[in-house]
This record gives C-alpha cells, structure tokens and sequence, in this order.
C-alpha cells in the first residue's frame, strides 16, 4: 500500500526552491477581505511536520486559507509563505505540495490512470514515468482496479481518492486536503482517513479540513479551529477537550427498556439530571463527560442492558466553538 | 534516471509541460460536442461557398457577340463582320461580298462570334492589341478610320499612363479586340475572384475569426468558472506557461482542422478550374498564401479571444465587437486595401498577405480587370466575372512588394498574437481563482 518512498522521489523531485530551515507553512497576520466581508483576520502560524486539522464551519475560512497558500489568491495584507516562498508570486514550492480542491468537478471524459498521469507531467516527468507514478498512487488510494474507467462513473469517494491520488503524485512533502470526506461513504470515509494517517506516518506535513469534529478526531490530535476567519483554536485536541469536560453535557442513549437503564446509571456521581423523551431514549446530563463516557459501556454491559445507539450530540464542533468563543458564536 | 540541473534538463521539463498541457487540451477539445458542431459549420460553410463556385464552372457561357457583326443587318446571308471586310454595306442587300469577283461564299455567322479576343502583353504603357477578324485592317477604310485613338499605328490598343493617379487609361481604335472569347474570359475570372473569395471569406475570416471565438475565448476561463483550474495550478506551472500550452493544444486541432479544409478545396478548384491539362497547378502559390493568413489569423484571434475570456468571464461579449470590427475592416479592404485604419486590425494584415501571394502568382489579374472592365462603356456592359474579379483581387496595401509585404504582415500578426500572449498572461496571474 505504501508508496516507495525513495523511487518517487527520484523521479518526482526539482530541487527545493528555498531555504531548508523555512517552516512548510507560514502565515504571518494575514488578513482576506471581499469588500467588507472578512474571509479571514489577522492569522499568524507556523506548521512544519505531522498531520493537522483544520476545523471549522462552513465559511469560517478553511479554503480561503488554503487558497492562500495555493497562490489562488492574494492576500490583502499580511505575509503568506510555502517553503519560504511567496506562492502567489512563485509556483516554484509546488513541486513540493499536494493540493486536493474542495471542488467537486472534475475532467469526467478521463480516465483516472490520465487524470493523475497528466498532471504528474506537469511535475516534469516523461509519459511513461508518469503513467508508473499515477499507477502507483492510485493503488495506494485503492484505485488500482479501476485505473481505467472513466472518473465521470466514478462515485464521490472514487472521485475524492482519485484527487487524492492526483496530489501525492509528485511525493509532496505538504498535502492538502480541502474537505476530502465530505460526502463520502463510510468505506471511502476509512480509506482516505487511513491514507492520512500514513502520510503522517511517512513523515509528510498533511493539512486536512473538515466541520465536522469526530472525523478530525479520528485523523489527528493537531487542530486548528477556525471561526468567522478568526484562528481560536490552536493545538492538541485532548488538551481543548480536557477544558470541555468541565461544562455540562449530554449523553443519549437508545435502547429497549430507557427507564431500567436510568436506575442503574443514577447512581453515577457524575451524572446530574435525566430524561426520558421516550420509552427507548434516555438523556444523561453530565458535569464529567469525559469520565462517564469511558465508564458507561462497562455499566451498561456489566447490568445486562440492551444498548443499540451512545451519542453525544453536543460534542460537536458547535458546542466547542460555543465554548471556546464564550457562546458569543 | 538522469535528472540533473543542467539547462538542457530544463529545456526538457518545460518540453514536458508543454506537451502534457497541449496534449490534455487536445483531448478535452476532442471530446466535447460543441467543437465537432464547429467543425462541421465550418465544413458545411465552405461547402456550400463551394458549391456556387462549381455551379460558376459547370454552367454554359453564351458566347456573346460583342461587336454585333454577326448579325446580318440587310438580310443578304453575310454577317456584317464579312461585309465590313469587303468594304459592301451592311444596309443594303444589293451590297455583298457575293457579288465580287471572285465571289465570296458567306461566312457561317458564329464565325463571327468571339473573333477578335485581346492581344495585350501587359498592363504597359504602349502600342498593344492585334485586329484578329480583319475588320479594322480592311482595306475599305481610311487611315483614319483606321486610328481612332490618334497614336499614328493603325488597328491597335493605346495604353498611356492616367493623366490622374497612377492607373493606365486604355483607348482602342474602333474594331480592335472588340469581341473576346467571353466563356474563357468568364472561367477564369470566376474562378480566381472565387479562390479570393473563399480564401478571405471563408477561410481567413469565418473560420479564422469564429473557430477561435467559440474553442479559445473559454480556454482558461472555462477551467476557472468550472474549478477545475486548481489542478493544473496546483502544479510547478507558470500561469503564462498554462495560457500558452492551452493555445498549443487548442491550434494542435484547429491548425490541422482548416489545413485539411484547405487541401479540399484546393483539389476541388484544381480540377474544376480552367485549365490545359487535368489538374490545374498555377493556384498554388494563392492556396498557399491563403493558408499562411488563415493559420494567423487563428493564432491571433485565439491569443485575443482566449485573453478575453481570462479579462472577464463573458469574455465572447467582448470577443463580439472585436468580430464586427474586422468585418468592417475586411470589408474596407476590398474597396481600400491601403487606408491606415487597417493597420489596427487582425484582418488587414492578414488580407495583405492573400493580396500579395495573389499578385506574385496570378501576375496579370490586373491586366484582365482591366480587359473586362474596358467593355464598360454607356453602350456595352464589361465582361462577366470581370466585375467579381475586381471585387475580390486587391493591390497589397502596404505599397510595398509583394514578398516584402508577406515579410512584413507575417512579422506583425506574430506581433500581434505575442502580445494578446504577453497580455492574457499578466491578466492571468493578476486573477484570484475561487
């Protein structure tokens, strides 16, 4: 599954344009505003190495960061840097750089194996090294099979891995993926998450965006929260959900007999309240989400109970944006 | 794999690029609907010019009898050619060669249709023209009859430089070169004002102007709009690079697309033209001349409308009055190929190059206008297809030679398509994509 490292880059690599010691990524108060609306204010930081979330709502800024950092766009003040490179003035950097696009379109009328070979040209490389790489890739993205069949008869998560594949031609040493899970069905979900995850073991610097707060959780423990173009959040996701766990929180549960299950988990000291919207659903309010989360299965299965469904609808990104903003979101 | 820094390396990646971007256009050209449709306007356009061409060819000419001496006005059974060559009148039927000694059989009357064809060597000032039925040269009329246009040679055509511009004025003495062979003079008047006409028309400013306006305006812009842009730009790749192997692959189709179209009609015209043997050859040199514009043409109407469509994404609204204006100006090249306002458009130069091949091949095009035209008078009309031939042949405009004005407007189309480039280029890089 893994790509040879060392053959790829071989044949991929033009030499770095600037200097090593550069960070990968470098923002320096960079500000984008469209008339008087802000896309994004004042952001400054530095990433070099391992794989980082980028979350945020929809429209909180995630893409117009990564156009940024494409050269897609200009920023309207402040300094954007990729390897010590301004990208808006220098396409240089992104022999470096993978970039998967949030868009959806794509070059239908092509086969994958010619999407990824053709723009693996764009790289440099001869037809034929092209088409090897492409091939390469899109094993590793688990497209071998359908190398070629056209992308238009592709679903959304082929459609998805098949840029995926598209950026890690080269053997980038930064991927971007703008929202690679969005729409994707739960095998494609898993694919491309543990084709994150392996870049990140290679080494590789990876920026992934999404909203929603249990896939980047299930990626990385980096995390950058975005809110109206404002950077709120940087760094590790245990440490911001650690201060989570303080306030209150829900817990729901279904199951065949709600009212039996509450007696057993009254007793809990960090539970604080109950409720029953039906027979089979039960709601745990809680000053310890943390603790009783990891305590509940146990109960559960130690008191024979009949559980189909545990969730938490409010630990989701709303709720930690709500927190982290002081509700004023 | 031997990659190294070396400029030759270099030279190879842009190579690489270039063909990957050129090739990947082509493909995507290829598969779109919308670019057959075109082609096939465009082939079904020349087609139907084509087609008025051959009716040109394959229909009858009349021999008209322009002198009217086939006629016999008295009805005495000779032709007045006849009689005026024995000095008998034509009015009255007593009067006839008939009744010389030795008596004359009369003539059959369509030997005196088409019997007097020119005999001019060039559009020279000078003695020219040959009385070829005799009836200028007959004895029964007097010196002076005999010299109409007073240059003290009996029976020919003067030709002196115009009193006003620099034209040549044409005075003939009366039953010289009076009645031509009109078919042959129709033939192959048609047929060159109809290879001009096609060539300017149909090839330089329909296909050249309307296969860029529909393939190149959304060559960049398409992507854009679409966002399939970001892949490409998310690769090592100049902007400039992008919009110049786009226009490579773009012209890898259209290129090939009018050469073909070209080399159709060019076997068409040959072998429905005028001409001795079965094939004829002495267009080529216009084909050729006609082909350079055209692939011009395409080149800098795609630069243009390609830039265009960077410049804003209805690009093809601003590409619509840059069309209009150069039909204007094609227009105005056919009345005033050297008015200066042609400088500033795409499809004077363009014409300057058709007109010059078209000189340098059909060297006497002037001398036979001018032949047609000098029928032209209050009693007689000119010739057929003398009229077309005028329309469509112009002078090159730059009054220079020929060659030098092929040089010359070669030099400023390529000019012309560099600087779209230069310009769709910047514009490009100064776009932020969504």
């Amino acid at each position: 599954m893994i790509p040879d490292v060392s053959q790829q880059g071989a044949s991929a690599h033009t030499p770095p344009p600037a200097n090593p010691q550069a960070p990968v990524v470098y923002f320096q108060g960079v500000s984008k505003t469209y008339g008087r609306i802000h896309a994004l204010s004042n952001i400054t930081l530095g990433l070099s190495g391992g794989v980082t979330g980028i979350l945020g709502m929809n429209g909180a800024g995630k893409s117009t960061l990564f156009k940024l950092l494409m050269g897609k766009l200009r920023p309207s003040s402040g300094e954007v840097k990729l390897f010590g490179v301004n990208p808006w003035k220098n396409p240089a950097p992104y022999a470096r750089v993978g970039f998967v696009p949030e868009h959806e379109k794509m070059h239908d009328w092509m086969t994958a194996l010619d999407f990824v070979s053709t723009f693996a040209r764009l790289h440099g490389m001869t037809r034929d090294e092209a088409t090897d790489e492409a091939m390469r890739v899109l094993e590793f993205v688990g497209l071998g099979e359908v190398a070629n069949k056209e992308i238009g008869r592709f679903s959304k998560g082929m459609r998805q891995r098949t840029k995926i594949a598209h950026a890690l031609v080269n053997d980038p040493d930064l991927i971007i993926l703008d929202e690679p899970l969005q729409g994707c069905d739960p095998l494609a979900r898993t694919t491309i998450m543990n084709v994150i995850r392996e870049l990140g073991k290679m080494g590789r610097t990876v920026l992934v965006s999404s909203h929603i707060l249990s896939e980047i959780e299930r990626i990385t423990e980096q995390i950058i929260i975005l809110h109206h173009g404002k950077l709120v959040a940087l760094g590790n996701l245990h440490a911001i959900r650690e201060r989570l766990d303080q306030i209150p929180h829900t817990i729901r549960l279904v199951g065949t007999d709600a009212r039996a299950l509450a007696k057993d988990i009254l007793g809990h000291p960090a539970v604080y309240g109950l409720s029953f919207p039906n027979d089979h659903e039960l709601l745990i309010q809680t000053y310890h989400f943390g603790e009783l989360h990891a305590e509940l299965p146990g109960l559960i299965v130690n008191n024979g109970h009949d559980v189909s469904e545990i969730d938490n609808p409010d630990d989701d990104l709303e709720s930690l944006l709500n927190y982290l903003t002081g509700g004023s979101s | 794999m031997s990659r190294d820094n070396s400029s030759f390396s270099l030279w190879k990646g842009v190579d690489r690029k270039a063909m990957a971007v050129a090739e990947f256009t082509m493909k995507q050209q290829r598969k779109r609907l919308s670019t057959w449709v075109i082609f096939g306007v465009g082939f079904a356009a020349m087609a139907i010019l084509t087609m008025f061409y051959i009716d040109g060819m394959v229909r009858d000419y009349d021999p008209i009898d322009n002198d009217g001496d086939s006629i016999d006005t008295d009805g005495d059974g000779y032709p007045n050619g006849q009689e005026i060559v024995y000095g008998t009148d034509i009015y009255n039927e007593n009067s006839h060669p008939g009744l010389l000694n030795p008596s004359v059989e009369p003539d059959d009357p369509s030997l005196w249709i088409d019997e007097d064809d020119f005999d001019w060597d060039a559009l020279e000032a000078g003695s020219h023209g040959y009385d070829d039925d005799g009836d200028c040269r007959t004895d029964a009329r007097t010196d002076s009859q005999k010299d109409s246009n007073n240059n003290g040679i009996p029976c020919d055509v003067r030709m002196v430089n115009a009193l006003y511009g620099d034209g040549i004025a044409i005075e003939g003495d009366t039953n010289v070169d009076e009645d031509p062979d009109d078919a042959a003079y129709a033939r192959e008047s048609i047929h060159r004002a109809s290879i001009l006409a096609l060539g300017k028309f149909g090839f330089v400013f329909l296909i050249g102007i309307f296969v860029p306006l529909f393939m190149a305006t959304g060559l960049i812009r398409n992507e854009m709009t679409s966002g399939t842009m970001h892949f490409m730009l998310a690769k090592p790749i100049a902007r400039t690079e992008v919009f110049l192997y786009r226009m490579l692959g773009f012209l890898a189709l259209a290129w090939p697309y009018v050469t073909v179209l070209l080399l159709l009609e060019v076997i068409v015209f040959g072998l429905a033209g005028p001409s001795e043997g079965f094939f004829r050859l002495q267009d080529l040199g216009v084909w050729f001349s006609i082909w350079l514009a055209a692939l011009l043409a395409i080149l800098v109407y795609g630069m243009l409308f390609c830039m265009l469509g960077v410049m804003w994404k209805h690009g093809i609204i601003l590409s619509l009055p840059f069309a209009a204006w150069e039909l204007g100006m094609i227009l105005t090249t056919l009345g005033a190929p050297d008015a200066s306002i042609l400088r500033f458009s795409v499809i004077g130069w363009a014409m300057n190059i058709v007109d010059a091949g078209a000189a340098l091949t059909w060297t006497d095009t002037p001398l036979m206008i001018e032949m047609g035209m000098w029928f032209d008078s209050g009693a007689s009309e000119s010739l057929q297809g003398a009229e077309a031939l005028q329309i469509f042949a112009s002078t090159p405009g730059l009054g220079l030679g020929a060659l030098a004005t092929i040089v010359v407007s070669v030099i400023v189309l390529l000019f012309q398509a560099a600087s779209c480039w230069f310009l769709g280029g910047v514009l490009f890089k100064s776009k932020e994509i969504e």
